[in-house]
């Protein structure tokens, strides 16, 4: 007994030296790194990484990147730029930062890295004086007869013409006229130059604009596309999809017009890729600069929030998880709920994190359902285990795909989140669940599923509270704590709750 | 409003009939008493059976055990000479992937339950049983082919379809505590308290009833038999001590349950042993586990022999 003792009495120590730890880690952030214990409300600032790789060919290396000109309608608060080795140079002039070194071997990444303010008071109003008149595109008669029908058709509907020659473009079903105008196969760029190519017949000047749409935790994600069309005294623009005027909230323009968004010469298959992080990264920056005035440089440069957005971001995600294992702990010896398979309901509950609650819950009960439905007839056949699993495994697959394509078609959002949800672990609990049913009865198998979903409701509740992400993100000591909480919780000899119910033919003095 | 809070006890309510909660048997007892190196011997039936063997522990007789797929077509070679038989899976748990064979000729099983397969039907279910599907986690697994055991009639009427059995929880040699489970209709002829079998507890000198239960409420006669639960005696309780007294210098666990079952011919024969039996017996006899564990541990002596362990029980003073 007293063996045990001290295995409790060692992590109870470990539990208050981490307590003790992590409250004096918290007041230096706050102190000197200005942390907050609340996430950021001032949106209004946004950290844009912009990734570039490409693998180089053995020649010299060229890279130049459209960036935002300080000129624009938001502030830029910071610039950095990652480039070792290369010789950086910013042509303000045409609004590009270009990279040069001489021929390197391994594949290359650079990072552009850029802190902007808002831009909702521009509106995305971009005033020059005096724009040339596009020259009209050169067509045979026939391409000539096909534009001008489809003008005439676009010019019924609503709205200026750039408006209407989009709204055009997104009919469904397409004119006929349109379609065999276009050609067969088109990018969104090539889609876009049309549109432009047809502005021109009427003598609007327009270009294409690239740049990102600022949305929290983007990660990886390919530069949005846009329009600009110039309406007599300012360039306008226009969303390619909807037809929809001006700059969209939280848009920000990295390059306009004809020349392309990234240009690399020494290199092939070049990409870049834009990271976006709000506000909680925000404090952060401004807290790089409050350890630089305070002389604690030294332990930033070595936490996590300095490390590239996309790291951060997957840290970020990363960090909130100790907290749903603790749950998952709490449930099963605290609570003494029964779920199948440990860290099921954790898993499911980070796809409810990404599909988002009640569409989430809607579309895992279709899968569970239609697999249920198919395992049933899958039992009668009497296959061996590895395969019927493996078959379910395919089920899942085929029921995702059926789910996304009919969500995709009907413009049900929470059908085509199917696609979220952990394969393998879907087509597990499908098994397990029918293998409960033929043995112990409907009952058994939807309760277990029941409790199960309840711990995963109860995690999401957790994992997915911005206050809780962030603290966990910003306080990340916190997770030493929980630590030595679970591993404390591993010693705990006390009845669960669910026995206190099981039990209670064996209480006394009731 | 609260009426729903009634259904559950204060903790010092159980503690005070020291009951055994789940996280106190893991840590406290299991984690302590049961060496993880000595689990296979007990998960694993053919294991299991030979050490019975050596350790005088009566047990069903093996008639062949099934390990390659390739070999599932030639069962029938295998029992040609036993009308009855059992298939089991070596790591099965539960009473899961259990086949009784009862009676058999050409192309037709019939099964303990009256259902009749075909010889596909048990083909397939070895093929299964080696393909993993009743054993724990999923594993490989091989099959045993065992004699059928003679059930003594002294419990038919305390049974509805399936097969009592004595369950004894032994606690460092000593047997701490017994039930026997009984099928129900409910219970679809199994001996599992979750499902819906009933529970008796049985006095661990005397093996009478003390008390029983159903789906954990207190129960007098049996729900299909309707016999009367109070008049259960377990015959030859002393040879059941024993072969629970005996499994422990067996297999060196240090708390196990024995499951054990009353051969017409043959008398009491260990059916399986279990590393981590569960708490419900507490519930079917009235009382916790953590008393006898306690006096076992402090009063109890040591180094005595299975036989002299069982006697000391037995003699005991109330």
């Amino acid at each position: 007994m007293s063996k045990f003792f001290t295995v409790r009495k060692v992590l109870t120590l470990f539990l208050v030296l981490s307590v003790i730890f992590a409250a004096f880690s918290a007041y230096y952030k706050i102190k000197y790194w200005g942390f907050d214990f609340r996430p950021n409300r001032t949106t209004k600032v946004w950290n844009i990484d912009a990734n570039i790789t490409f693998e180089p060919t053995g020649e010299p290396i060229r890279v130049s990147l459209g960036v935002p000109s300080s000129g624009d309608e938001f502030k830029i608060l910071n610039e950095d730029i990652q480039a070792r080795g290369y010789k950086v140079t910013k042509n303000t002039q045409e609004n590009r930062v270009e990279f040069s070194s001489s021929a390197k071997e391994k594949s290359q990444n650079l990072y552009y890295r850029l802190t902007i303010y808002d831009n909702e008071d521009g509106n995305g109003k971009v005033r020059e004086a005096k724009v040339a008149t596009p020259r009209k595109p050169l067509y045979d008669e026939q391409q000539r007869q096909m534009a001008e029908e489809i003008l005439t058709e676009a010019g019924k509907l609503q709205g200026s013409w750039p408006q209407k020659i989009i709204q055009i473009f997104n009919q469904e079903p397409m004119n006929p006229t349109l379609n065999a105008f276009l050609p067969v196969k088109m990018n969104q760029k090539q889609r876009a130059d049309k549109i432009i190519e047809l502005l021109a017949v009427k003598s609007i000047p327009a270009r294409l604009a690239r740049g990102v749409r600022l949305e929290e935790g983007k990660q990886a994600a390919e530069a949005d596309l846009m329009m600009e069309a110039y309406d007599g005294n300012k360039w306008m623009l226009y969303d390619l999809n909807t037809g929809k005027e001006g700059l969209p909230k939280n848009f920000i323009i990295f390059q306009r017009g004809g020349t392309s968004l990234l240009d690399v010469s020494g290199g092939e298959d070049s990409k870049v890729r834009f990271s976006v992080l709000r506000s909680v990264v925000s404090s952060f920056k401004m807290a790089a600069h409050r350890s630089e005035l305070n002389n604690y440089k030294i332990m930033f440069d070595y936490s996590i929030y300095n490390l590239p957005l996309l790291e951060q971001n997957t840290l970020k995600w990363l960090m909130v998880f100790p907290l749903g294992i603790l749950i998952v702990v709490l449930m099963r010896n605290i609570v003494g709920i029964k779920t199948m398979g440990t860290f099921t309901p954790m898993l499911i509950a980070m796809s409810l994190v990404k599909t988002g609650f009640w569409a989430g819950l809607v579309s895992f009960s279709v899968i569970i359902a239609i697999g249920l439905l198919l395992r049933a007839v899958l039992s009668k056949l009497n296959l061996l285990l590895v395969p019927r699993i493996s078959a379910v495994v395919i089920f899942v697959i085929l029921i995702m795909q059926f789910m996304t394509i009919i969500g995709y078609r009907m413009n049900w959002s929470i059908a085509s989140s199917a696609v979220f949800f952990p394969i393998i672990i879907t087509a597990w609990i499908i098994e397990r669940a029918s293998i409960t049913w033929e043995e112990e009865g409907a009952g058994n198998a939807v309760s277990e599923i029941f409790y199960s979903m309840v711990t995963a409701v109860v995690t999401y509740l957790v994992i997915s509270n911005e206050y809780i992400r962030h603290i966990t993100f910003a306080f990340d000591e916190i997770n030493l704590v929980i630590l030595f909480t679970v591993m404390l919780l591993g010693t705990y000899t006390g009845y669960r709750l669910t026995e206190l119910k099981r039990f209670t033919p064996l209480a006394k003095g009731e | 409003m609260f009426a729903w809070l009634k259904k559950f006890s204060r903790p010092s309510a159980l503690k005070a009939n020291g009951v055994l909660g789940m996280n106190a048997r893991n840590y406290k007892i299991i984690a302590r008493c049961n060496n993880r190196r000595l689990y296979p011997l007990v998960d694993d039936k053919v294991q299991t059976k030979r050490l019975a063997d050596k350790a005088g522990i009566n047990t069903p007789h093996l008639i062949g055990v099934i390990e390659y797929q390739h070999q599932v077509k030639d069962f029938l070679e295998l029992v040609k000479n036993h009308p009855q038989f059992v298939i089991k899976p070596a790591h099965g748990s539960g009473g899961k992937g259990v086949l009784v064979i009862k009676h058999w000729d050409d192309d037709c099983f019939v099964t303990a339950s009256e259902r009749v397969l075909t010889f596909k039907d048990v083909y397939q279910h070895i093929s299964n049983t080696l393909s993993g599907l009743f054993s724990l986690g999923g594993q490989y697994d091989v099959a045993l082919i065992e004699e059928m055991v003679n059930f003594s009639d002294i419990f038919k009427d305390f049974s509805y379809q399936g097969v009592p059995d004595v369950r004894i929880i032994v606690y460092k040699g000593y047997p701490a505590m017994a039930m026997m489970r009984l099928a129900t209709a409910e219970s679809g002829g199994r001996a599992n308290l979750h499902q819906g079998a009933v529970g008796v507890g049985l006095d661990i000198k005397s093996g009478k009833t003390l008390n029983a239960v159903m789906h954990n409420l207190p129960i007098s006669v049996h729900p299909d038999t309707k016999a009367d639960l109070k008049s259960l005696v377990v015959p030859f309780w002393r040879e059941h001590l024993i072969i629970g007294a005996k499994a422990y210098e067996m297999t060196g666990l240090g708390y196990l349950g024995a499951d054990i079952v009353l051969d017409k011919n043959r008398g009491p024969m260990m059916l399986e042993l279990n590393a981590r039996p569960g708490l419900a017996i507490q519930i079917a006899n009235g009382k916790g586990l953590v008393e006898v564990i306690k006096k076992i541990d402090k009063t109890y002596p040591q180094n005595l022999t299975a036989e002299e362990r069982v006697d000391f029980i037995l003699n005991m003073k109330k």
